[in-house]
């Protein structure tokens, strides 16, 4: 489904991303993590084309993110993300930040677009939040709403750029059951985090990202127990205790 | 000249309000016509693209460097030249007000735009939107409202600019005073009513932009 050729991207004389090649299959889940400054967030922006690379190729669908000529605004209709800092339209009510982009790119009428936003809302557990802005909603709230925003458009890939970092400790399980179901029902996802609870229950494969590329993988957490590099070891001793 | 002598506003009244309404129809079209022309503009500030860039910097650059009453004569010449055929002082004074203040609208559009974080963009993309479509229903209207008081400021400007149509004998509401003054002799009375209204106007509109600052600066 998503098919990463030796992927590389610069700033200037600064390397970003260094030969990163993965490939992901239809209804995978891969966890990706990595000191801070690794690339995660930038491999994700590559995937669903928000950031150039100058090197490689990245393939979804048979569609080749490199080639000029691919419709990047018919891509990413494929793929769903959810940041950090959720990134919730402040001056749109839940609902309307949901349906806006149902609306007015895939031509949905208003009362189907709010149907399936009603529905997406019961499926991430807030239908009661609808009509009020996302200032007045906590931080699980809103990060649950953008995952709704970003289903809303049906897509085939969920990408995730550490959904749970800005959120207090007692509302990172709320967002984590409503990605745990996701992952369940089959979806195909990449996700940047360091929750390795997550990942034990539903990754199919964990990347460790250092310095650009990536350094070590594994399809379960045990892998991570022995490590290649004492580099890798130090960083995952400390986050597998916490 | 004696005595102050009020009845001279009471008997142009009429005549007077008309030139009030030409100041009016100047300042909502140099404001709606600015604004519109300063998105278009202050978004081409930020393209990446150069050729998109250039011209859009040099043209903010330019008419921020001249005296609006040198672009007032200009249009006043060139407009007739341009159209083939004369189009009257109110339509000049109308397309140099809007190119003026254009790029005046364009430097607060851009700041206001900047101030939404890029990651606003980037989420509205992964939904599937264009660039357009993202500026106009998620950018735009978190930058305009974060722009309101700027934009309002600006405004009360550009209401004062429009006396300076005068100079091309356009009946805004400073010349149709003089008008009568040539006539009745009654420069004191008149010139302290226009003030009045001016200064009523203006500071109304001052106020309220203070006033959206302020609420503004509270719901932080
Ligand atoms: N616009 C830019 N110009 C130059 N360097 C950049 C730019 N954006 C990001 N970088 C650099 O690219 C590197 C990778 O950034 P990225 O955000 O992908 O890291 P990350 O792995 O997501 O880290 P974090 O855990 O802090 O989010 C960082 O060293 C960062 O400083
Ligand atoms: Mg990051």
């Amino acid at each position: 489904m998503i098919e990463i050729k030796n992927v590389s991207k610069w700033f200037g004389d600064f390397r970003v991303l260094e030969n990163v090649s993965e490939t992901i299959e239809k209804g995978q889940v891969v966890v990706i993590c990595g000191p801070s400054g690794a690339g995660k967030s930038m491999l994700c922006k590559c995937l669903n084309g928000l950031e150039p690379f100058q090197e490689g190729d990245i393939v979804v669908d048979g569609i080749s993110l490199a080639d000029p000529s691919t419709d990047l605004i018919k891509l990413r209709q494929k793929m769903g993300m959810v940041f950090q800092r959720f990134e919730l339209y402040p001056h749109m009510k839940i609902l309307e930040n949901i349906t806006i982009a149902p609306i007015k790119v895939k031509k949905m009428s208003q009362a189907d677009a709010e149907k399936k936003a009603f529905e997406l809302l019961e499926r991430v557990g807030i239908p009661e939040q609808a009509k009020k802005y996302p200032g007045n909603l906590s931080g699980g709230q809103q990060q649950r709403v953008a995952i709704a925003r970003a289903l809303a458009m049906e897509p085939e890939i969920m990408l995730f750029d550490e959904p749970t970092s800005a959120l207090d400790p007692e509302m990172i399980k709320e967002v984590l059951d409503v990605m745990i179901n996701l992952a369940k029902s089959g979806m195909t996802m990449v996700v940047v985090t360091h929750e390795m609870g997550f990942a034990r229950e539903v990754a199919d494969e964990i990347i460790f990202m250092e310095k650009g590329s990536i350094v070590e993988r594994g399809t379960d957490v045990s892998f991570f127990k022995n490590p290649k590099s004492e580099r890798t070891k130090e960083f995952l001793d400390k986050i597998l205790l916490v | 000249m004696g005595t102050f002598d009020w009845k001279v506003i009471y008997d142009n009244f009429p005549f007077l309000m008309k030139g009030l309404l030409t100041t009016v129809e100047l300042a909502i079209i140099g404001i709606t016509g600015g604004l519109l022309l300063g998105i278009i503009v202050g978004m081409a500030r930020l393209s990446s693209k150069k050729i998109i860039y250039y011209p859009a910097t040099l043209f903010v650059n330019f008419f921020r460097s001249l005296p609006l009453l040198l672009v007032i004569f200009w249009f006043y010449f060139l407009v007739p030249l341009l159209a083939g055929r004369p189009m009257g002082d109110f339509f000049s004074a109308s397309v140099a007000f809007i190119v003026f203040e254009a790029s005046y609208f364009a430097e607060i559009i851009r700041a206001g735009i900047q101030s939404i974080s890029k990651e606003q963009m980037q989420a509205a993309y992964s939904t599937g939107f264009t660039y357009g479509q993202a500026m106009r229903y998620i950018i735009l209207p978190q930058a305009l409202r974060n722009m309101v008081p700027s934009l309002l400021t600006q405004s009360v400007v550009v209401f004062q600019d429009t006396s300076l149509a005068y100079v091309i004998g356009v009946r805004e509401f400073l010349r149709s005073a003089s008008i009568v003054d040539a006539r009745e002799m009654r420069s004191l009375e008149l010139y302290a009513f226009i003030g009045v209204i001016y200064f009523v106007i203006c500071y109304t509109m001052s106020k309220m932009s203070k006033r959206l600052e302020a609420k503004r600066g509270m719901a932080k």
